[in-house]
């Protein structure tokens, strides 16, 4: 590694907190100029990651949301058909309608690759894509370039962009997918890790507030019947809603009256238990 | 380097690729790699691609930088009861010591690895004596895993610390609960019926067909005509038949009704009937199969394209299927035994599959689910099973 390099190693963002683990899979990652594919319970900061990554190492982010709809040449390119053939009818544009190239939009893959500054790739969760959008987008990601027919021309990645990809599956990626890829899973964290994030988030945050929400949010984890459970970032919501709260006081909790269940847990059935246990066991 | 490593890996049925192995040494000889913690963290990201994984890799690092025995899983749950014991005697040396019947000094003295064979050997007579209900490995509640303990002899137990040592980390093997072995849930399933699908156009005719309007706007001398056309839909049928009759299907009808009717939405129709241990001339419309029936005759009304799925573990006496009054009910007297009822539904229906809740391989032990095994083709309920009856039920012919 160059000094450079060194000195473009990621640490943690300004709003992520992050554990040294998963840090040193990031740098590795980048090292190999791999594609690191991230899982884990929703709301535990996959797609956070990427932001992170790009504030810190100062580089621009593109976004590529995957739909399952999607063509993989949604996310390379796009020939704009429609627009030529009006100019060609009404001739009042500046474009060239000889020129095809004219009519080429880049997709987010693409602006990856033609960009200027190395950027860092999201492509947010892919495992609501078939699979062959995943093989066919895998092998432009290991070529790093990609052809658009209409005018018979390869975009080379000017940088190699860092990419992150992440899946809410709990199903597997297909096998040449996964031998692409570096693999990490986001457990879970710990209560202390927790109060941490929530300090990066609420930096003059009351310590008996952070102290008690952090306590009964890990309680409130436990119900075992519950679908979805609440994650990262329910409580640091649940913690906005009870800051923007002037009724609220920190003894509410404690004497186990639990404002604003309706941010933690989402779905109905969930609501339901979750009020009742609430009700019943005075948390 | 670290070959070994590599094929332990293997051994144990971690999928480890050759490819990935390569990289790692790339990673090494780049010098990204500086310390056994570093090791742990690398190697686990470019080998391992699955959490399911991460449990069995952290038993192979544990044996291989230090020592530990890889377990069988038979032995491994023992070694947890070794542990909880391991806690309940650092609260109470004296007690457990007279338990084992040896004195306290003579304990202080074992290494923590004789002190663990010791208990196992101990825990094994133990649970051979007391079927069931051992005071001893009845922890549960009265011995909550303690922090920190030590043994006189150094060994630390459990615990939680933040700088631990790669070793430890994966000693604790803190992604057990993402292993294969894990129950099948809802979201598991619900994956897996994603691809029950059928894309028909429906809607208003809202999207550009650019080909069309291409060709078109060229037939018109140049004048620009846009063609519109409706957006692809969902509309696959589904028709679901549950056996809710047997102990054995108790535990997974919800879970496969609840799952279905998750998806609904998805589906154009989505039918259930019910059945006990095999099809007559009726199925029913309420689970109690007692008001509504309806007559397996009919379904030569519905379209064929329906996809046909059948819950049951199809596991019954030979003569309920083959026999012309098999059924066990007596108001079922059809004269037709159940099998011309399956095969008249399976040639009613080209799309159609029998999901079995009972592992494939108990299946050739059963005379009546290879019976029914050449009517309906089976699959199991899991994971993999439910993925191949969706691509068995969506191929084309």
């Amino acid at each position: 590694m160059s000094t450079e390099e060194i000195e473009r190693t990621f640490s943690g963002g300004t709003k992520y907190v992050l554990d040294e683990e998963l840090a040193k899979i990031v740098n590795i990652t980048m090292a190999l100029e791999m594609p690191l594919l991230l899982k884990g319970e929703p709301g535990t900061g996959k797609t956070m990651l990427a932001y992170a990554i790009a504030e810190s190492l100062r580089m621009p982010l593109i976004v590529l949301n995957v739909k399952s709809s999607m063509k993989l040449i949604d996310a390379l390119y796009q020939y704009d058909t429609l627009t030529r053939l009006n100019d060609s009818r009404f001739g009042d544009s500046k474009r060239d309608i000889s020129n095809i190239e004219d009519y080429i939009k880049m997709g987010k893959i693409g602006q990856a690759f033609v960009a200027d500054e190395r950027a860092v790739l999201l492509i947010d969760e892919i495992d609501k894509a078939d699979t062959d959008f995943q093989d066919d987008m895998l092998d432009v990601l290991d070529q790093m370039e990609f052809d658009i027919l209409e005018i018979d021309k390869t975009i080379k990645a000017k940088q190699r962009p860092v990419i992150v990809i992440t899946s809410n599956a709990k199903k597997d990626l297909s096998d040449p997918f996964l031998g692409r890829c570096n693999f990490h899973h986001i457990a879970f964290p710990e209560p202390d890790m927790m109060r941490e994030i929530v300090q990066v988030h609420f930096p003059d945050i009351n310590q008996d507030l952070l102290e008690t929400a952090v306590k009964a949010f890990y309680r409130l984890r436990e119900f075992k019947e519950v679908e979805k459970k609440p994650a990262t970032r329910e409580l640091i919501n649940w913690i906005r809603a009870m800051n923007a709260d002037p009724d609220f006081r920190v003894k509410d909790i404690i004497k186990g009256d639990i404002p604003y269940l309706g941010v933690l847990f989402k779905k109905s059935p969930d609501y339901a238990i979750a009020q009742r246990a609430v009700s019943r066991h005075r948390l | 380097m670290f070959t070994e490593f590599f094929y332990t890996l293997r051994q144990v049925g971690v999928p480890v690729t050759p490819t990935s192995f390569l990289r790692l040494q790339k990673a090494l000889s780049k010098g990204l790699i500086n310390s056994v913690d570093d090791f742990y963290i690398s190697s686990r990201a470019i080998l391992i691609k699955s959490e399911r994984y991460f449990d069995l890799f952290d038993q192979v690092f544990a044996h291989h930088f230090k020592g530990v025995e890889l377990s069988d899983p038979t032995e491994f749950d023992l070694s947890e009861a070794a542990k909880a014991l391991l806690d309940a005697w650092l609260k109470d040396p004296q007690a457990i010591a007279d338990a084992l019947g040896i004195d306290e000094d003579s304990l202080a003295h074992l290494s923590p690895e004789e002190l663990i064979d010791y208990f196992l050997e101990r825990l094994k007579e133990q649970t051979e004596a007391h079927h069931g209900g051992s005071k001893w490995i009845g922890t549960g509640g009265t011995s909550p895993v303690g922090h920190s303990g030590y043994h006189p002899g150094g060994m630390r137990v459990g615990g939680m610390s933040r700088n631990k040592s790669a070793v430890k980390v994966a000693m604790d093997r803190r992604y057990r609960d993402y292993s294969l072995a894990g129950p099948l849930t809802r979201t598991h399933m619900g994956e897996a019926l994603k691809r029950l699908r059928n894309m028909i156009p429906t809607g208003p005719k809202d999207r550009v067909n650019i080909d069309e309007t291409i060709y078109q706007t060229m037939k018109n001398a140049g004048e620009i005509e846009i063609i519109f056309e409706r957006s692809l839909k969902d509309r696959l049928k589904v028709i679901l038949v549950i056996d809710n009759g047997g102990w054995s299907m108790d535990p997974y009808i919800d879970m496969v009704q609840s799952l279905f009717d998750y998806s609904r939405s998805q589906f154009k129709d989505l039918k259930t009937y019910f059945f006990h241990n095999t099809i007559y001339d009726y199925l029913w419309v309420d689970p109690p199969r007692r008001s509504k029936p309806y007559a397996v005759d009919e379904f030569v009304r519905i379209d064929p394209e329906t996809r046909f799925i059948i819950v049951g573990d199809a596991s019954m006496a030979p003569y309920e299927i083959m026999a012309t009054d098999g059924s066990i009910h007596l108001e079922e007297r059809s004269g037709r035994p159940s099998i011309e009822r399956l095969q008249f539904l399976a040639d009613n229906f080209r799309h159609s599959a029998w999901l079995n809740p009972k592992s494939s391989v108990e299946w050739p032990y059963t005379g009546t689910i290879n019976i029914i095994r050449q009517i309906f083709p089976m699959f199991e309920i899991t994971l993999d099973g439910l993925e191949k009856m969706v691509t068995h039920v969506m191929s084309k012919n």
